[in-house]
């Protein structure tokens, strides 16, 4: 297996020719394989052109992009990919389109691993994808990418049309899966709460840059939740947002040493830690990759 | 109904499946334009009968008009075989526009061009195939036709079945038919792959054909070098039978000569022609491949 599920270096992504604009930055980071990457951003991050440029369906226009040791292009067996869209031929049968991912993948496809995510759904097998709702279409879509037993699954919002019970339930199927077979996952979401607990690594890109990259539980351990009086310095410590209320002030730093008398502190959760990030758009870039420390 | 051809690759099939309406579409309509043919060749002995010479009121042992005007298979014949043969000529606008706007434009407006190219289909191989399959798919059905409506249109009395020269009747009697449908399909692929939606790529491939087979009907009688005709009496003159006239020379208001074709230059033209055709659906095709490489790794 590979040691690096994907690397960028300076990777950027530009559309338009008399408009430019930025899609991706000069991004840089290190995937290890076999973790389970939670993507996050807001709206036009760049997350969706990311996982584009590592599903081999796009040039990157800087920089390079290697999956699993190779371009992506050169690897389209061994990874997955389900758009945020999850396109399907809507004329096809479930059955149909299971044949489909069997057919385009030979030697690599597992018939047991797609039908049980169909099945889980109830979905009718004979049924047309274009009469299946939206949560329906999502299974045969993450049932295609599962069969062809990939060694990295990037999904882009592969939850956003699931109800919270289908949610959880795909999202155990799929973590389960993942672990058994040591695939490495890149997930796409705006919805934090879905990703704490099921990943491994934190991938926030903001404005195209890279704005955390690492291993979740270092990122969390290099940020501290404070709270103390408004009127104590929080110098030399790196502070990424606060929030004065009264005269108790309460802030997301990166401790620089020990936290001063007259702190408390907590660990942030993952949603505190993105959302502060989220919220605080000049916050300098931490990227743990390797242990590492590489602030920008 | 696809595992009952399991000899033909993987990605062939999903072609095949995916596109199932078209195949079943376009099998049932060269069966009809068969058929009809058949019909056509079977009823023509009677057509040509129709339109002989007749003697009313009959003498000398000359068939009698009214046993010759009672003969109604002449008319029935004319128009089946009229009837196809615009079909024929026409089949690369439906072609072209299906190429464009379902085959290629829809598949990359709705993101499963993207999921094809994801399950482990280079693009260039996903293009290769959905070009491959139609291609011989329509290539065996025309040639079928095409030796069908040679074989019902007998002699080609141009009383029956047109001139030789009438575009419909030219462009369906030969391997130029071929051509036409093969230019149509990779024209229409190339259209939906630059505008990457459907209905405006079938609107441009429609438009495309529109252009490429009213300009070869123009430069048509150009393609093969004219004989030459000169009168002998100013009079008299006269092309011979089932000639295409292309240009007259006048002495005063009088026609003296003119250039043509016989009916012999069927063949070359046809030649020339279908050259012309293939040459640009295989430049359709490269530009199409090419496009694709600019755009995806």
């Amino acid at each position: 297996m590979t040691e690096t599920a994907m690397e960028a270096a300076a990777l950027g992504k530009t559309f338009g020719r008399r408009r430019r604009k930025d899609a991706l930055d000069g991004c840089a980071f290190r995937l290890p394989a076999g973790s389970v990457c939670a993507l996050v951003g807001p709206n036009g991050a760049g997350k969706s052109t990311l996982l584009s440029l590592a599903a081999g369906l796009q040039k990157p226009t800087d920089g390079t992009l290697t999956v699993l040791g190779h371009a992506p292009a050169a690897v389209r067996e061994r990874l997955a990919y389900v758009a945020q869209d999850k396109p399907l031929h809507p004329q096809l049968t479930v059955d149909d389109t299971l044949r489909y991912g069997r057919e385009l993948n030979p030697g690599r496809w597992d018939d047991r691993v797609a039908e049980r995510i169909v099945d889980e759904g109830d979905l009718d097998r004979d049924a047309r994808v274009r009469t299946l709702s939206g949560g329906q279409r999502t299974r045969v879509a993450l049932a295609l990418a599962l069969g062809k037993r990939p060694e990295l699954l990037l999904l882009d919002e592969p939850m956003a049309d699931l109800d919270p019970l289908a949610r959880h339930q795909l999202m155990a199927t799929l973590m389960a899966d993942a672990a058994e077979h040591g695939t490495t996952v890149v997930m796409s979401s705006h919805v934090v709460a879905e990703l704490d607990g099921a990943c491994d690594h934190l991938l926030l890109l903001g404005a195209g840059r890279v704005r955390l990259a690492g291993p979740l539980d270092d990122l969390l351990a290099a940020h501290r939740l404070v709270t103390g009086r408004a009127d104590t310095s929080l110098d030399p410590h790196t502070v990424i947002e606060s929030r004065t209320t009264g005269r108790q002030l309460t802030a997301l730093v990166r401790p620089e040493g020990p936290l001063g008398d007259g702190w408390q502190s907590t660990a942030p959760t993952l949603e505190e830690l993105v959302l502060a990030h989220l919220r605080a758009p000049q916050a300098p870039a931490l990227s743990l990759d390797d242990r590492r420390e590489a602030a920008v | 109904m696809s595992t009952a051809i399991p000899a033909l690759g993987g990605l062939n099939r999903t072609v095949l499946r995916v596109h199932r309406t078209a195949l079943v579409f376009w099998v049932l309509a060269v069966t009809a334009a068969a058929a009809a043919l058949i019909w056509m060749y079977v009823i023509g002995d009677e057509a040509r009968g129709g339109i002989a010479a007749c003697v009313s009121p009959p003498r000398d042992g000359g068939p009698s008009c009214a046993e010759i005007g009672s003969i109604t298979a002449d008319e029935r014949y004319t128009d089946g075989i009229r009837v196809v043969t615009e079909l024929i000529a026409y089949l690369m606008f439906p072609i072209a526009a299906w190429a464009g706007g379902v085959l290629v434009g829809r598949e990359l407006e709705s993101g499963t061009a993207r999921l094809a190219w994801t399950q482990s289909v280079t693009p260039a191989r996903w293009l290769a195939t959905r070009l491959a399959v139609p291609a011989v798919l329509i290539t065996a059905g025309i040639s079928v036709l095409v030796a069908l409506i040679l074989l019902a249109r007998g002699d080609g009395d141009p009383g029956l079945v047109g001139h030789w020269y009438q575009s419909e009747a030219f462009v369906s009697t030969g391997p130029t038919a071929v051509g036409h449908a093969l230019a149509g399909l990779s024209l229409g692929a190339l259209c939906g792959l630059l505008l990457g939606r459907a209905l405006p790529a079938a609107g441009l491939s429609f438009a495309a054909c529109l252009v490429l087979y009213n300009g070869l009907d123009r430069v048509r009688e150009h393609l093969w070098p004219t004989a030459t005709h000169t009168a002998t009496d100013a009079r008299t003159f006269q092309l011979p039978r089932e000639a295409l006239a292309v240009e007259w020379t006048y002495q005063g208001d009088r026609i003296v000569g003119a250039t043509y074709h016989p009916p012999s230059h069927f063949r070359p033209i046809q030649y020339v022609e279908t050259g012309i055709l293939l040459a640009l659906a295989a430049a359709a095709t490269l530009a199409a491949f090419a496009v694709l490489r600019r755009r995806t790794p």
